[in-house]
């Protein structure tokens, strides 16, 4: 009786430690049989005219996406200028100033829920919040813009690096702030040349995940940004991006944009992949220096 | 948020050069307190604006759904019709037959009329499925991530793909569902699941829908395009699996090592303590589904390539659908009515409040449990 028990027993645990490793097995090839897919197809259909081509308007020849390439570099690059300080700097805050106020707690929470809205929302909040006050202003129908996209992909950045931040501020030992205030250091010195420099790599790494993160964002674009069919470097304008570009070509009927959106699709990944591991690099050569100073 | 609470007194010799070394250490030093003085400015700035978006977040939603708010009001949330123009149509009696007056036929006007309830059924419909398909995937990965992988040295490779996995953008997981799964589920799974079960009197719910037209209803099979309920909580259960197997490897990784040793002294399987584990870290593991949950209710592009975008409430899987994501990401752009609009940002007023709510949960969930287990 006691045996059989036993066998039940033993041979349950077996099975669910297949079932797990096949449940990781299951991830990990999930990722290889999109990711796969992805190269295989985009490759073939990437060329030199893609990366540096404007679309043609002609749909069995479309041209290529370098307006979206340069479309979305741009409003990546808008949205760290103001996205990147101003995160920083509020996680300096949350960590450095977390003394002096009760709403430290509360900012904390209010940056832990930000990271957690839909970026749709983001996307029509960008919308009501810079697009419809613009156009009435100018008085022009409806003036979507790169600057509405690139304020919407700074909203979604903004409380990532703050958090990312903080945390990282947090692991810098507390004595090597006491020993620079003790050394007559003013609170300014501490920040730029004690606390900053040797979280230095996990802030790097959390500004770069947050851009790899707004880098493939689209919902927030499709009602700011809007999307372009031009070569346009002036944010002022309804302006391209990868990811709007490939959404457009993707849903419409023609099997040549088709193509391209599949094409886009590797760039961004090939990106974003690059991104992480760079972040992987700079991430345990940091941690290397540290160790050595 | 008081902005303006920076202590430092202004010295005499501001406006120095800050941040050069060497000589003349007295204004330096000057410059380095009004340095004080701006980064603490600065820093108290950047704290204030994050309150002020979300403020300005739930501000703005409110005053633009408002027309919405009041005309509809909480009935809102029950009501499933969905009309953005005024249609007029035959008027029918009891029996479905037109209505004809004096040799005309007599018509009535439907007023726009909007509610929530389909989508709201969409979201909570294909998040559900998604979480019951991810759900056990991913606490099996994450059990092996922390149980299995560290000693077969593949833990840093496995755990860099799942992260890579969650950095891909909805955008390509969408592109791909709409090529791929779809046209997979479109030639092969939908005709051997009609085939099969088709004819199955209990399941015939979910290849057959009623339908009224001219006033009589009549029960049609639903075509299996691959563009329905189904793919779109397939692609979303994908997409959850690695926020959800990420967040409770690390979960699980802070149960103490002599539970899971005075598990298996006690003769416990390797299984047995395994559930001890998911045992001591079950609010944490709550806390992983409700990021989960809370990622699927949001999900946009993905689903909204794949879901069929139909406002109805159908019980069957295979019928297209829309959540409160997609109904915004398909129809916000085209709302040039005002009534219309509105109604979409009543929905948008919604699904943010979800989805904080959701992740609010999550955080207490997640966050108290760590802090409770210093990692021993």
């Amino acid at each position: 009786m006691r045996s059989i028990a036993e066998i039940r027993r033993r041979s349950i645990s077996t099975m669910m430690f297949v079932l797990c490793a096949a449940g990781a097995a299951l991830i990990v090839s999930l990722l290889l049989l999109v990711s796969g897919y992805l190269v295989w197809i985009g490759i073939s259909s990437l060329s030199w005219e893609f990366l540096t081509a404007v679309p043609t308007g002609d749909v069995s020849n479309p041209g290529g996406m370098r307006h979206a390439i340069d479309g979305t570099i741009i409003l990546v690059a808008l949205a760290s200028a103001v996205g990147v300080p101003v995160g920083v700097l509020a996680g300096v805050y949350l960590s450095e100033y977390s003394s002096e106020h009760v709403a430290t707690g509360t900012l904390r929470f209010v940056a832990d829920v930000l990271t957690g809205v839909p970026s749709i929302v983001v996307g029509i909040l960008g919308y009501e919040l810079v697009v419809v006050p613009v156009s009435r202003m100018t008085q022009s129908a409806v003036s979507f813009s790169g600057y509405a996209g690139a304020a919407a992909l700074a909203f979604i950045m903004i409380p990532i690096v703050a958090r990312t931040t903080e945390e990282m501020l947090r692991l810098v030992p507390r004595t090597y702030r006491e020993g620079s205030l003790a050394l007559g250091a003013t609170r300014a010195q501490t920040i730029f040349r004690v606390v900053l420099p040797g979280a230095f790599g996990g802030i790097a790494t959390g500004v770069m995940l947050a851009m790899g993160r707004i880098a493939g964002e689209t919902a927030p674009l499709l009602f700011t940004a809007l999307g372009s069919r031009l070569l346009t470097h002036n944010p002022a304008e309804p302006f391209p991006s990868l990811t709007l570009q490939i959404y457009t070509y993707a849903t419409g009927p023609y099997p040549e944009q088709k193509r391209l959106a599949w094409a886009g699709l590797l760039v961004l990944l090939a990106l974003l992949f690059v991104v992480n591991l760079s972040i992987r690099i700079v991430a345990s050569r940091h941690a290397r220096t540290r160790v050595g100073a | 948020m008081t902005t303006g609470s920076a202590t430092t007194v202004m010295p005499p010799t501001s406006g120095t050069s800050r941040g050069s070394k060497g000589s003349g250490a007295s204004s330096v030093q000057g410059g380095w307190r009004l340095g004080d003085a701006v980064l603490g400015l600065a820093c108290r700035g950047s704290a204030a604006l994050l309150a002020l978006m979300l403020i300005a977040l739930i501000g703005v939603l409110l005053h633009s759904a408002w027309p919405a708010i009041k005309q509809f009001g909480p009935g809102f949330l029950v009501s499933s019709e969905w009309r953005a123009n005024e249609i007029e149509r035959p008027l029918r009696d009891a029996a479905g037959a037109v209505v004809i007056r004096d040799g005309e036929v007599v018509t009535e006007t439907l007023a726009p009329a909007f509610g929530a309830l389909p989508v709201i059924w969409g979201t909570a419909v294909s998040s559900l499925i998604a979480l019951v398909v991810a759900v056990p995937i991913s606490l099996g990965a994450a059990i092996f991530l922390v149980r299995v992988a560290p000693k077969l040295r593949i833990a840093g490779a496995a755990s860099f793909l799942i992260e890579f996995l969650a950095a891909v953008p909805s955008l390509a997981f969408g592109v791909w569902a709409l090529f791929v799964l779809a046209p997979f589920f479109q030639e092969h799974i939908g005709p051997w699941l009609l085939r099969t079960f088709g004819e199955v009197h209990a399941l015939r719910w979910m290849f057959y829908e009623k339908v009224t037209v001219a006033g009589r209803t009549i029960e049609r099979p639903i075509a299996l395009t691959g563009r329905d309920l189904l793919s779109g909580s397939l692609i979303l259960a994908i997409m959850i699996l690695p926020i959800i197997t990420s967040v409770s490897r690390d979960v699980l990784r802070t149960v103490p090592r002599a539970q899971i040793e005075g598990t298996l002294a006690l003769g416990a399987t390797w299984w047995q303590s395994c559930m001890a584990m998911l045992r001591y870290g079950r609010s944490g593991l709550l806390g992983a589904i409700m990021l989960g949950l809370a990622r699927a209710a949001g999900e946009t592009m993905a689903v909204t390539m794949v879901i069929g975008n139909n406002n109805q409430i159908s019980p069957s899987p295979f019928a297209p659908a829309q959540t409160m994501a997609s109904v915004l990401a398909n129809e916000f752009g085209e709302a040039t009515e005002g009534l219309h609009r509105a109604a979409l940002l009543y929905i948008a007023l919604i699904l943010l409040a979800m989805s904080l709510v959701f992740n609010v949960i999550a955080r207490r969930l997640v966050v108290g449990r760590a802090a409770r287990s210093p990692g021993s």
